[in-house]
């Protein structure tokens, strides 16, 4: 269950995963590698980029 | 029927989740306005690039924005809450910002912190986005991507947890004020750019042997213009942003001293105006003079809660007819600012600061033992910020040119940055003649010169 809380009385914290800091703690490490890896692939690309012959003419 | 008569308590829980509202309400507003920052900075950044460089400039400034976000979220509200004591952290004051916080997500008992962190997040967003044009035209995108992270979700906002927040360290000890950030955001951006400009180096064809400079024309002066003066739009979203909407009590700065709407009001279109003028009178043109409107804004930022209006507008006036100035000077010395960000900002800011020193001093700052608005502690301040911005810019970037990550291969910039990176052509009714980057009519061209080849990926 994703969902922290089974009433709206007296709730506070209603984020997904609020009750679960094992999950919350994943999601973020995942949040975080694919933002690095979002600057990876830019780095990748403009190598490809740059070594390309179309634009070394 | 007859209807029951609200007790005392139940109107005051009314008016107080009716006050909480607003709040959110007024703020989300802010945040709206300042996304139009990013309108401007997209739409003047793309006018000054030539034709071949038109779709990786907004490439690069969408992405500032997109990466600033994210990473404001993972660490750069922390850093806000945790030092403002200086580089030690205050885990106390930090651990609500923690990006595990029951704080830092939905959380209906808490109205407030999403919503700081929105107009916080696009703060960072318009540090960042103040370094991008600077750097158009030679800059690899990667290397931008991770020095805008650097700018806009740790040094800036490092600078704003010193002299922009109720218990930073330059206000309780100098005695520091600065209502509308110019000095966390634009003097900090403004040097961290000039660090990163110096080793970027020019554009090819932008100086001669003998030192002397050519003017590299952007492909739309109309466009950066028409930017500028959404960036100008969307400071009142900026401005909005740093004043505190107290329910039930007066509005106050970010230092906790009483103040209005209509003071802001006043000195932003009155400091605005000057620096409109002031930029016409040393240049004549309209580039600059939107500019100048916006260093004029800049210029009068630290004291918009309590300067006397003409004084703005004669502040603003000053500062930004030196500036174009600062500008021919960097010129000069072969560094090549491509919009001239520094001079607004860093210039700007810093020069804003300094002279509020002289007009500000003597105005009581808020707590038991804070000093009073001083000109040592403005022009302390100043310096301090500066030299915040500059060094980490510098340094950093200097790291990324020795291992040769900074700037883009010498082909690629001269054969362009779109027909290299972007696979996407920004006026496909033209047609790229080759390594020349001249750029001719498809209708009139000889087919040869339309080939396939020279589409780009």
């Amino acid at each position: 269950m994703s969902s922290p809380i089974t009433s709206w009385e007296g709730a506070s914290s209603v984020f997904t995963f609020a009750d679960k800091p094992g999950v919350m703690a994943l999601i973020l490490v995942v949040a975080v590698a694919v933002t690095v890896a979002a600057i990876w692939i830019t780095v990748r690309h403009e190598k490809h980029s740059y070594n390309s012959p179309m634009t070394k003419k | 029927m007859e209807q029951a008569t609200p007790t005392l308590e139940e109107l005051n829980t009314l008016i107080q989740m009716s006050g909480t509202i607003n709040m959110e309400i007024f703020y989300w507003w802010c945040i709206a306005l300042m996304v139009i920052i990013h309108a401007g900075f997209l739409s003047y950044e793309i006018g000054a690039s030539r034709l071949k460089n038109v779709l990786t400039a907004g490439v690069k400034n969408i992405l500032a924005f997109a990466f600033i976000v994210p990473t404001f979220y993972f660490f750069g509200w922390f850093i806000y809450n945790g030092f403002a004591n200086g580089f030690t952290l205050d885990m106390e004051a930090a651990a609500a910002a923690l990006p595990w916080s029951g704080s830092m997500g939905p959380n209906i008992s808490d109205n407030a912190t999403g919503i700081f962190w929105g107009a916080f997040a696009l703060f960072a967003a318009t540090t960042a986005s103040i370094m991008s044009g600077a750097l158009i035209e030679r800059t690899r995108m990667s290397a931008f991507i991770v020095l805008a992270i650097i700018l806009g979700s740790g040094v800036w906002i490092l600078g704003a947890a010193w002299s922009w927040h109720p218990t930073g360290w330059l206000t309780t000890q100098w005695g520091f004020h600065d209502v509308g950030a110019a000095g966390c955001v634009h003097t900090i951006a403004g040097f961290f750019t000039l660090g990163v400009v110096i080793n970027v180096g020019a554009r090819i064809g932008r100086f001669n042997a003998d030192g002397s400079a050519n003017a590299i024309a952007g492909h739309s002066m109309p466009m950066s213009v028409i930017g500028l003066m959404l960036v100008i739009v969307g400071f009142f979203g900026f401005l909005g942003g740093c004043i505190i909407y107290n329910i039930g009590g007066q509005w106050t700065n970010i230092y906790g001293q009483p103040t209005t709407l209509s003071a802001f009001a006043f000195n932003t279109l009155m400091g605005f105006a000057g620096g409109l003028i002031g930029a016409y009178l040393t240049t004549r043109e309209p580039f600059w003079m939107m500019s100048g409107g916006l260093i004029g804004i800049v210029s009068v930022a630290p004291g918009l809660d309590v300067y006397y209006p003409p004084l703005a507008y004669v502040i603003g006036m000053g500062v930004a007819a030196a500036a174009p100035l600062v500008h021919k000077y960097l010129v000069k010395r072969q560094i090549d600012d491509a919009v001239g960000a520094f001079a607004v900002h860093g210039f700007g800011g810093f020069a804003g600061i300094v002279i509020s020193g002289i007009f500000l001093s003597g105005y009581p700052n808020m707590g038991e033992g804070v000093p009073p608005v001083n000109f040592l502690g403005q022009v302390g301040g100043a310096l301090v910020l500066a030299v915040l911005g500059f060094v980490p810019g510098y340094l950093i970037s200097l790291a990324m040119k020795k291992a040769g990550v900074l700037r883009v291969p010498a082909h690629a910039e001269e054969r362009g940055l779109d027909l290299t990176e972007v696979p996407a052509e920004a006026y496909p009714e033209w047609a790229l003649t080759g390594a020349s980057t001249t750029y001719i009519s498809t209708e009139t061209a000889a087919p040869s010169v339309i080939s396939a080849e020279a589409k780009p990926v």
